[in-house]
């Protein structure tokens, strides 16, 4: 049994018959988070101190002994209500089919609630145990004084307090009002469990909501219906940052079933109407004149020569002048790469006057809040943000922006309103990850260390894209250490070893060598690429991809082998799928993907222009995770950073053609 | 706006809607009927899949006056209870992660299978391939679909 750290109890309780309520007040430290996503701007509640949502607890045992517990993270496919419910279950000793999760409202007693960087499990670990752990102990000691027994003479188990001396047994649910009565017990007086006796923890447990995945009961935000609900589309200006400069509605007041067309701040004008289609409709009718503004002359092919010179200058500045005999001078290219979850953008929103009822799917629900609040003058009490299932996230719902759509349309419109987006407007009006261009500049013989330049260019929205700034710090380093290793002579394996000693990171580059056969003969035309990446520096992941080129150009994956050490892994079946959906995730950015910008615009537009891996091309994929006793860390976003320079490096050591930019193309492959 | 009576998951409904209302919309807007989903518009991403006449079409591109006379099934019609063996395999092998384009996914290898009970991977991939999941979820699908047809087909 292990000691929990000393931390703050709250108890929420409940009056006599509404059960066993707790609460728990994060540590300052967890509140802090760093890595790519900015904390709440000022005004957010996990800022100002004052929760203007009375949390009722971290989880909840009623008298009937069913056990809610809130989920202060968005579900987005990653199975995080699964993976808290598991946690909880086991350190509470309960019934599994007795546990039900809610999705928390913003509250500061969460602190920051963001869904990102991967760390919905890793930031909750010690939080969960640690308040189920109390629960338990408060259940066990309340039913060792309706005995009159030592509360050592008694243990949980399967949802009940049992004292073997008596054979005597009381339910949870009959104990909750009892425990509820309890002083919250001292730290000392709290144990985890064993790891060793962990029921739930490391077990394949599937996903709570499959029942509802198959039968198409699950509710996403763009389900929801309201009574009086009305149905919203906003027309964009097709340049980035373009404004509205008139409209003339008439035709698309004509349509019927259209109700109202509203100019939205100063970047739209939305068509309301009685459903999706008539608004559609509306919306193809609508005639506006737009201000393309500054952007209307930008163009993403361009770009990249710019970026190399201020790339090549800013090296060039750094460089120490020595002369050696061999310099490598790599430019690596990543363009604008839409997120593309399968359901767009969609949010609903009901203003009254008085207040504010919004159903977003986002991964910020504070964000959600704080923009509300701003947007329509009301206080945080007034408003409610409820989180829907998200179809789907990647990085593009940290973004409030399809929110404060609805919210503007809803105020406009005096109605409640589902304020959806096309695929279009999702393909063509993201926060993409952003086109990047970055130099590695390295002398041999003499060797010298690496320069190292990233060049980017801001003037088209950009955001969080799954893996973030992994994405070209895994490629870049990963291909140039192929690069520098066959410029010198090195054995790729070898001079990874220099780098990553016996480091977890240098422990799954071995795991993935001796899986993949590293060093077995290959079929004639076949070779493999390595890469290895910590992602967020915590999880640990290594990729081999073993692959084949046609004379045309085809690229054939055979097999990638992934090796994933991400300490103690909670669901198995969740975990797994989300690191093989990484992998399929960065092969759509390595094979087709990609948005460029002409004239401002985002050339692309639906799934035929940017096209992500269908079935027919998915290579094999072999996971394995290395057993671990450590804490759980991220799986959400790991499997993408080292699929790019795997692949890359084994096109370059098939084909010696080294492949600086992606995604990459057939005429980059085909036999000269 | 005219008036289409259309026999949806067995029933028989009269909707009144424009004539070029993708069946989609009405499914969800006019009918309540959210299982199936929006995900492209275009017959380009399968997310909107249902059968007609037992065959894999989608929703999104067949409109109102088109709809005819064919027996229109969706997820929700599938089974009363998501007891489908397809349905059921798709829970055996966790195959959803965000779960949104799965009725699709699901419909598409539902109609496969009442055609071919026992499909190759080529075959699963050839029939499939129209249905994009972002979440990456197709290595489950395939072995959800041998699952469901080990099971006796649909």
């Amino acid at each position: 049994m292990t000691p929990v750290s000393r931390r703050t109890f709250l108890k929420v309780a409940g009056g006599a018959g509404t059960g066993l309520v707790l609460g728990f007040e994060l540590p300052a430290k967890q509140r802090a988070r760093a890595g790519s996503v900015p904390p709440p701007a000022p005004g957010y509640p996990a800022q100002d101190g004052t929760p203007t949502y009375e949390p009722n607890a971290y989880l909840e045992i009623a008298p009937d002994g069913t056990v809610t517990v809130q989920i202060f993270r968005s579900e987005m496919g990653q199975g995080v209500e699964t993976a808290f419910l598991m946690i909880v279950a086991d350190e509470l000793e309960a019934n599994w089919d007795m546990m039900v999760p809610v999705q928390a409202r913003p509250a500061s007693v969460y602190g920051n609630q963001v869904t990102a960087d991967s760390r919905s499990i890793s930031l909750s670990w010690d939080v969960l145990r640690a308040v189920s752990a109390a629960a338990r102990t408060m259940l066990v000691e309340a039913a060792a004084q309706q005995w009159g027994v030592d509360a050592a003479e008694c243990r949980a188990e399967n949802h009940s307090v049992v004292h073997d001396g008596s054979g005597q047994s009381l339910g949870y649910g009959e104990l909750a009002d009892a425990a509820a009565a309890l002083p919250v017990p001292g730290m000392d007086e709290v144990t985890l469990k064993d790891p060793a006796d962990f029921k739930f923890i490391g077990q394949p447990m599937g996903q709570l909501d499959n029942p509802d995945f198959v039968t198409g009961a699950a509710q996403f935000c763009s389900d929801i219906r309201l009574d009086g609900m009305l149905y919203a589309t906003i027309a964009r200006c097709p340049v980035f940052g373009g404004t509205v400069a008139s409209y003339d509605d008439s035709a698309a007041l004509a349509v019927e079933g259209v109700r109202q067309v509203q100019q939205v701040g100063n970047y739209g004008v939305a068509v309301v109407a009685e459903s999706t289609w008539a608004a559609i409709q509306g919306r193809a009718a609508l005639d506006v004149t737009w201000n393309e503004g500054d952007n209307a002359t930008f163009n993403s092919e361009d770009v990249f020569e710019e970026l190399a010179q201020r790339a090549h200058d800013e090296i060039m500045a750094m460089d120490d002048g020595a002369d050696a005999n061999i310099i490598l001078d790599a430019g690596y290219q990543i363009p604008y790469l839409a997120h593309a979850p399968m359901e767009p953008m969609c949010c609903v929103a009901h203003y009254t006057g008085e207040t504010l009822e919004i159903w977003a799917p986002t991964q910020h629900r504070q964000d959600v809040l704080g923009r509300a609040a701003e947007t329509s003058g009301l206080g945080h009490e007034r408003i409610t943000v409820h989180v829907p299932l998200l179809g789907g996230a990647f990085g593009r719902r940290l973004e409030s922006d399809f929110a404060i759509d609805a919210v503007l349309v809803s105020m406009a419109a005096n109605a409640p309103i589902k304020l959806f987006w096309s695929r279009e407007d999702d393909i063509q009006h993201d926060y993409y990850h952003p086109l990047t261009y970055q130099l590695k500049y390295k002398k041999l013989d003499p060797e010298s260390s690496s320069l190292d330049s990233r060049q980017r260019v801001d003037n088209i929205p950009t955001g969080p894209w799954r893996s973030v700034d992994n994405v070209p710090e895994a490629l870049v380093n990963e291909c140039f250490v192929d690069e520098v290793a066959h410029a010198a002579g090195y054995d790729l394996i070898e001079s990874r070893r220099w780098s990553y000693g016996d480091s977890p990171r240098g422990a799954v580059m071995e795991r993935a060598v001796e899986l993949s056969g590293w060093n077995d003969p290959l079929p004639d035309g076949h070779a493999r690429g390595i890469a290895v990446h910590s992602t967020f520096g915590v999880t640990h992941v290594a990729q081999v991809h073993e692959i084949s080129v046609a004379d045309d150009g085809t690229l054939t994956i055979h097999r990638i082998v992934c090796v994933v050490d991400c300490g103690r892994v909670v669901n198995p079946d969740m975990a797994e799928a989300q690191i093989e959906g990484g992998i399929v995730f960065a092969l759509s950015a390595a094979l087709g993907s990609e948005i460029t910008i002409e004239n401002g615009r985002a050339v692309q537009s639906n799934f035929h222009d940017y096209s992500i891996l269908r079935f027919d091309e998915i290579p094999p994929i072999e996971i394995t995770f290395v057993e671990s006793e450590e804490p759980p860390q991220g799986v959400g976003e790991m499997g993408v950073p080292t699929t790019m320079p795997a692949l890359l490096n084994a096109i370059y050591n098939l084909t010696g053609k080294r492949i600086r930019r992606i995604p990459i193309r057939a005429e980059d492959l085909r036999a000269s | 706006m005219a008036d289409y009576t259309l026999t949806i998951n067995g029933e028989s409904v009269t909707v009144t809607v424009s004539p070029d209302t993708p069946l989609l919309w009405i499914l969800r807007d006019t009918l309540g009927l959210t299982g199936t989903k929006y995900g492209c518009g275009r017959g380009l991403c399968g997310t909107c899949t249902v059968h007609r006449d037992g065959e894999a079409v989608r929703s999104c591109m067949l409109t109102a006056d088109n709809v005819g006379d064919s027996a229109i099934t969706t997820i929700e019609g599938i089974s009363p209870d998501g007891s489908h063996p397809v349905q059921a395999a798709w829970i055996e092998e966790s195959v959803a992660q965000c779960g949104y384009c799965q009725p699709g996914q699901i419909m598409q290898a539902a109609a496969l299978l009442a055609e071919n009970p026992d499909p190759t991977d080529e075959e699963i991939d050839a029939a499939m391939s129209g249905n994009l999941c972002r979440c990456g979820t197709y290595s489950r699908i395939r072995r959800a679909v041998h699952r469901a047809a080990e099971g006796g087909g649909s």
